[in-house]
């Protein structure tokens, strides 16, 4: 179909132009599901709440415009949707790959362990070397923990499905461990870490909000991410080992190597967020670090179609249902875990009329 | 107390004015607001908090609400300054973690107070309270060494107020027997009621015949175990009343009704004067916590034991016996 | 520890590792029939909890723990029916439905229980033990084996049944046959949907019945999040057990006595190794045994692959 399009626009646009308007076109076809499954899963919501005696009507317009208060209040979206985007962006390779990593959470949490270390160490450094060294580490600390299970299914042929979950079970108790042991902060009654340098701190964008340069990096790893996995051939093989390992391998593609690379790239990702969420949020460790990012990355880049680039919108909404329910729940004291049921019926709706929209492409 | 979307959206169009115009901010409700980190629908840890702000509500008339941020510190601060920007006038974060959060909003709010559940905090309009669970569990420790051979304590995580009590109730056992053996154990989380069954139960097996789970929403498991075990294992009802689930073996309750504590910090807050130090509510607040024997079940502490008890509760309210020295 | 405080401690070891155990043999169970008719649910957390939900909900409402057990069950396969329609009928990723049931059956379940069942104080009359005669006055192994409730008795049942209906019917035979080769199924006349379908409802319902467990035969309250990841270690219990019910009763056995190990051995004061290290054991040894037991062998061949009717 696409093809028949470009043969007749051919003479009209410059070649520049003509690809713009190709993407474009195309964006707005690839996000007219998941919109559509946002709006069915906030009906559902709302109808849900009816249901049960509470006021349903303002589910929609609270869950998505009720946390744009103020620019305060935006900058808190972004600052949840950072560790969402990077993680979301992140699986997109992993699952373009097929591998199918549940583990994001560990990561974070092996992310944040890493970026603890170093930023509670190395007193002395500027900041122009020390917070990106506690990013670095995070991510690093990432990838090795996505690599264990990456090299346990390429050497071992064990099922990354059940590793990467045994893993994030591993990386939670650790991190309980070692803020109630080793790296607590002996000053403090709550089991938590010392407070990290100054200079180890993610730098703030604005310096009377929160919001921190994970955002910006967030976005752009993301971009990366998306040209790594369209334009370069290493992201092409990828691909094909996705679609088909026996086809990539019979092409002489590395699959050992492309699963260790999808499994580190995206272990990677959520490391980086778990490290911003201690440099950039937090400032100390703890044990409750992360309310399930690790698992809503999952959702994220489902609902993005596996595309990093789509995967920053997606990040964003979540974190604006998210901020919607904290204001929901504020406002008309409905409990926050209809977030939870929202963004299961909003992954559900996308595959459905993903699947019916291939029907009816194959049978038209 | 559940606001339409009409209400919701003249109240930020008033707040904007009132904003501008701080002089008609006096003018408006007296708003109150609580952050739990769990789930009020538990009966434990954040029930109380829950309770603390239904309090305020019922007998100062307070507007209020409440924001569950399932232990996300992430979350924390921004929950303050929604509270903090809409002119709630006192804001109760329940629980320590929520004290570095609330310093750094206060400097910005310097109208709105900020209280702190178990912290020992006093600075500018920022206030800890802290109930000092170690006191009840003292006495528990007390009762537990005079009438059993070996005591269990079931813990949720290892977090203060949870480490706190245990050590209370570990200091009034070893006061009177110091060889009485206790076991402890945490289960990891507050969610296994299971977990906390099970670990009451093995306990109870290998002799234990006092047991005392603290576990937020997951204790009621461990007066499941209790219960199952036969009479002869005592406990201690805590934080809200299990009799109905361990009938025959809770010897009496200790309740802590924070909310009286919270609206009377409040009261003064609302009336100009509040409090001039961090608050420590403990057995010489009777009207906070309290801790009563039980006499309609098949058990019950002697008369002699409970005439000792209470001579030890009056040390403790006046500061004679210090119950949580580690 | 002297001897005969030894053999107490293992005899509640024991007891308590059976009981910790029950619901992830039935989940594990159900998920190996699932499996191996080629359909790879990791929804079984969400689903757990919502049978322990309608389990704890319906007991509630009747007072009766098979009505509850009932409800739970139903509550499963109901859930599971979604899931069969969006995997089976319209092929959608199995992956990808599961996750997104996980997040429905948390949600769900903590809004109905906030809604409707906060300050149920007192909560359900949970199934009391049973002590079968004689055996269970034999010393030690009475009180670890004859005196639990007749939901932890059925496991036993279950484990026979499961492993007799998969390996011994032309049910089991075929059902196999729609993981390994549908193609052939489907060519010998026989609806592979259909037995799929069989398979999905068969396992969520069995899940169902795990989590039901949990509030009708272990606590008597429903909490928010009850199932605590139990259905992901399911997930591990049914590679690890090599997709066989029998294997899968003794893995969970395994998980159950380190789980009861490591509550038990907090409590004893002499042992000072930090607890995390024994809450980590049973995760490292799912990892350790995967790569031991190394090779695909046993995994049906299309699992987690929708069928395609050509």
């Amino acid at each position: 179909m696409e093809q028949v399009n470009q043969g007749v626009r051919e003479n009209v646009y410059p070649q520049a132009a003509q690809a713009f308007g190709r993407t474009l076109r195309q964006a707005v076809i690839n996000a007219a599901t998941p919109a559509a499954a946002v709006l069915v899963a906030l009906a559902c919501g709302a109808a849900l709440l009816w249901l049960n005696g509470f006021d349903g009507s303002d589910v929609v317009t609270v869950m998505i415009f009720g946390s744009f208060q103020d620019m305060r209040s935006v900058g808190e979206i972004l600052l949840k949707a950072t560790p969402l985007i990077l993680i979301g962006a992140g699986l997109c390779v992993a699952f373009r790959c097929s591998i199918w990593n549940i583990g994001a959470e560990g990561q974070l949490y092996a992310g944040a362990i890493a970026a603890t270390l170093v930023g509670t160490n190395f007193d002395g450094l500027s900041v122009w070397v020390h917070a990106p060294l506690v990013m670095l580490a995070g991510a690093l600390a990432g990838a090795a923990w996505a690599g264990i299970a990456g090299y346990l299914k390429v050497r071992f042929q064990a099922s990354e499905i059940v590793t990467t979950i045994m893993l994030n079970y591993i990386a939670l108790i650790l991190t309980s461990y070692l803020v109630t042991g080793p790296m607590r902060d002996a000053s403090a009654a709550y089991p938590q870490s010392a407070r990290l340098i100054r200079e180890a701190w993610t730098p703030r964008i604005v310096s009377d909000m929160r919001l921190h340069i994970g955002i910006i990096v967030a976005v752009v790893l993301a971009v990366a991410l998306y040209i790594f996995l369209q334009r370069s051939s290493r992201g092409f093989s990828l691909r094909v080992v996705g679609l088909n390992p026996y086809a990539a391998r019979y092409a002489g593609m590395q699959v050992a190597r492309n699963v260790m690379i999808a499994m580190c790239i995206s272990g990677a990702m959520a490391g980086l967020a778990g490290a911003f969420e201690v440099a950039g949020v937090t400032h100390r460790l703890y044990q409750n670090i992360s309310p399930g990012y690790g698992f809503e990355g999952i959702a994220v880049a489902l609902l993005a179609g596996n595309n990093p680039l789509a995967a920053i919108v997606s990040g964003g909404l979540f974190a604006t249902l998210r901020s919607g329910s904290e204001v929901l729940q504020i406002t008309s004291q409905v409990p926050q875990v209809l977030v939870l049921i929202i963004q299961g019926i909003v992954i559900l709706s996308v595959v459905a009329f993903t699947r019916l929209r291939d029907i009816r492409r194959i049978v038209a | 107390m559940r606001l339409s979307r009409r209400t919701f959206v003249e109240g930020v169009a008033a707040l904007t004015i009132a904003v501008s115009i701080p002089a008609m901010a006096q003018a408006e409700d007296f708003k109150m607001g609580l952050l739990v980190p769990g789930s009020v629908s538990e009966e434990g840890w954040n029930r109380i908090g829950f309770n603390a702000l239904k309090g305020v509500e019922e007998q100062l008339g307070a507007k209020i609400s409440y924001v569950e941020l399932q232990q996300n510190p992430a979350s924390f601060e921004k929950a303050f300054r929604d509270y903090a920007s809409q002119g709630y006038k006192v804001i109760l974060g329940h629980g320590f973690e929520f004290q570095d959060a609330a310093l750094e909003v206060a400097l910005d709010y310097p109208d709105t107070y900020f209280l702190i559940s178990s912290s020992s905090i006093h600075e500018g309009n920022v206030i800890g309270l802290n109930t000092d669970t170690s006191q009840p569990f003292y006495l528990m420790g007390v009762i537990a060494a005079k009438m059993g051979k070996k005591a269990g304590l079931v813990g949720g995580m290892e977090i203060p107020p949870i480490q706190q009590a245990f050590v209370g109730f570990k200091n009034g056992a070893k006061s009177v027997n110091p060889a009485f053996p206790i076991s402890e154990a945490y289960i990891g989380n507050f969610t296994d009621t299971t977990a906390a069954k099970e670990a009451a139960l093995s306990m109870i097996s290998q002799g234990a015949d006092f047991v005392v789970p603290n576990a937020s929403g997951a204790t009621v498991g461990g007066y499941q175990a209790i219960s199952e075990s036969g009479p002869a294992v005592r406990s201690f009802s805590i934080f809200s009343d299990f009799t109905q689930v361990a009938p025959n073996n809770i010897l009496g309750l200790y309740v802590a009704d924070y909310a009286q504590g919270v609206v009377e910090v409040v009261h003064s807050i609302k009336d100009g004067s509040p409090p001039k130090e961090n608050i420590i509510f403990g057995l010489k607040d009777p009207k906070v916590i309290s801790f009563t024997f039980r006499d309609d079940g098949p058990v019950s502490v002697p008369e002699d034991i409970r005439a000792e008890v209470k001579a030890i509760s009056a040390k403790i309210a006046a500061g004679e016996i210090k119950t949580d020295a580690q | 520890m002297d001897d005969m405080m030894f053999l107490t401690f293992l005899a509640t070891l024991a007891g308590a590792a059976w009981r910790l155990a029950t619901p992830l043999i039935f989940a594990s169970i159900g998920e190996i029939f699932s499996e191996r008719a080629g359909v790879l649910n990791i929804g079984l957390e969400g689903t757990m909890l919502v049978g322990a939900f309608c389990g704890f909900a319906a007991a509630f409402a009747t007072g009766s723990i098979p009505l509850g057990l009932l409800a739970g069950i139903a509550g499963g396969m109901l859930f599971g029916a979604i899931f069969a329609f969006f995997t089976i009928t319209i092929k959608a990723d199995q992956i990808v439905v599961g996750a997104a049931l996980n997040l429905l059956g948390m949600g769900l379940t903590a809004f109905l229980f906030r809604t409707y069942y906060v300050s149920t104080g007192k909560g359900i009359e949970i199934a009391q033990p049973v002590q079968i005669p004689f055996l269970s006055d034999i010393p030690f192994l009475g009180e670890a084996f004859f005196r639990q409730n007749l939901i932890v008795y059925s496991t036993v049942l279950v484990a026979i049944l499961a492993s007799l209906v998969l390996f011994r019917t032309s049910f089991g035979l075929t059902l196999r046959a729609v993981g390994e080769h549908p193609k052939a199924v489907d060519v010998a006349g026989r609806d592979v949907a259909s037995y799929r379908y069989a398979a999905v409802l068969v396992g969520t319902g069995l899940a169902g019945l795990g989590g039901a467990f949990l509030t009708l035969g272990h606590s008597n309250q429903f909490v928010e999040g009850i199932t605590s990841g139990r259905g992901f270690i399911a997930l591990a219990v049914v590679v690890f057990a090599r997709w066989s019910p029998i294997g899968a009763f003794f893995v969970s056995l395994l998980f159950g006595l380190f789980y009861a190990l490591q509550l038990m051995l907090q409590a004893q004061a002499s042992i000072v190794v930090p607890y995390q290290v024994l809450q980590a054991l049973p995760y490292i040894m799912t990892i350790v045994t995967l790569v031991v037991v190394r090779g695909k062998g046993a995994a049906p061949s299309k699992l987690g692959q929708p069928y395609e009717m050509r």
